[in-house]
This record gives C-alpha cells, structure tokens and sequence, in this order.
C-alpha cells in the first residue's frame, strides 16, 4: 500500500511537469525548441509508463516503454533530417525566382 | 516489514527523488535560458541523467528480474540515442538560422579557434601541463 501511494505521487509530480513542458512546446519561438520540448515529454512518458508497469505489476508495459523510446528517437532525427531538406528547398526556390527577376525574364538557357 | 525491505524502500526512493529533481532542474533550464542550443544544454541532462536516476529507483523496487532488465536495457539505449538526436537538433538549427552571430561566435575555420583556445589555455594555466604529462608517464 506504501508503494501505491509513492507511485502515486510520483505520476502526479511527472503529469504537472509534463504540462509545463507542453506549454514550452507551443510558446517556443523555433522549431527546435519545440523538438526539445517533444523530445523531453517523450522521456517524461517513459518514466511515467516504467512506474505504471510496476503499479500494475505488468511486465510487457516496460516492452511498450521501450518501444516508445526507439520510436521518440526516431521521430526527431527524421524531423530534422526533413526539416532541413523543406528549409534548403524553399531557400533554393527563392533565390532562383530573385535571379529571374533580375534577368528581367530572359531565359537564354545557360545556367 | 523487515530491515532489508526498510533499506529497499528509502533507497528507491532517494534515487527516484533525485531523478524527480534532475527532471524539474531540466524543465527550470527549459524557461530559463534564452535560445535554443542553450535550452538544449539543460535538456539533455534529463535524458541520460534524469530518466536514469528514475529507472534505477525503479530497480530496486522491482528486484531482480526480466522487468528490471529492460528497465536497464531502456537506459542503455538512451545512452546511445540522446547524443545522437541532441547533434541532429543542433544541425537543424544552425542550417535554419539566417542571424546566428547574434546569439554565438561563428568560427568558419577551426584553425582560428584552436589558435584561440591554445594561447588561452597556457596562459591561464602556466606550467601544470608538464607535470601532468610527467605524472602520467
């Protein structure tokens, strides 16, 4: 009964600071400060998910949490990795039209 | 109870205390610095440091078996992936920030920096770096 309560407490403790972190995650000025912050929730969920695992006593929540882990981690490298490739796209797209304006539209086809 | 169940239970829950406490040092780190690779500098210490003080309060209480293995098997492996995603994040910020001379120093060549670092280093310590290497030879 002792360690129901300190479970307890412990998920409560994580829920709040996971409200903390959400609000980071939606004031945050740039795109990677939303990644951390989605980064940190996710590890806070693993912690919260390990507690529940032995609160319920039910081995396979730990696989679930290790699941979770691989997939957290995953997330945010292909979220860089595809947010760098739209950043450079648009940033190419909008110098090449700045240099059809400059050339006043003639296309004579060198470069 | 008896005394080994006794020394079980305030052990765990040191150890999950002080991963609670790294967790709320991170989110304190979270609001209070101002940009992002700083913000990142706190973040990490919860995904190596924080989860794994909590995963180990968690040990002791579950003992030794399967369930305490991959609670160890999850911290192993975020050993490895938190560097990994942290150096991914801050490639994305540098490629995305067109005005990043305002928040750091921007070096485009190492040699500058490391020139910078090395007169820095002997004259601030003048002297140690000999005996160091005299001690550990």
């Amino acid at each position: 009964m002792l360690y129901h309560y300190i479970y307890i407490t412990t998920l409560i403790i994580l829920a709040v600071m996971l409200f903390a972190c959400l609000i980071r995650a939606v004031r945050g000025p740039r795109v990677a400060d939303r990644i951390v912050a989605v980064n940190m929730m996710g590890t806070m969920v693993m912690v919260m998910i390990a507690v529940l695992a032995l609160m319920l006593n039910e081995g396979y929540l730990v696989d679930v949490c290790l699941i979770y882990a691989m997939i957290s981690f995953l997330a945010v490298v292909i979220i860089s990795k595809v947010y760098i490739g739209v950043y450079e796209e648009r940033l190419h797209r909008t110098q090449s039209s700045d240099d059809a304006e400059a050339e006043g539209g003639v296309s004579d086809g060198s470069r | 109870m008896g005394a080994v169940e006794w020394i079980r239970l305030i052990a765990g829950c040191a150890f999950l205390i002080c991963g609670l406490v790294i967790f709320f040092t991170e989110l304190f780190g979270l609001f209070h610095f101002r940009y992002v690779l700083n913000r990142m500098h706190a973040a990490a210490m919860g995904d190596t440091l924080g989860i794994g003080a909590c995963m180990a309060g968690l040990i002791i209480f579950s003992g030794l078996n399967f369930t305490s293995l991959k609670l160890l098997l999850i911290v192993i492996f975020l050993w490895f992936a938190s560097p990994v995603s942290s150096h991914v994040l801050s490639r994305l910020e540098i490629a995305t920030n067109e005005n990043l001379e305002e928040h750091c120093t921007i070096y485009p060549d190492l040699e500058t920096l490391e020139a910078e670092l090395s007169a820095s280093d002997t004259a601030g310590r003048d002297g140690q770096p000999d005996e160091e290497k005299g001690g550990a030879l």
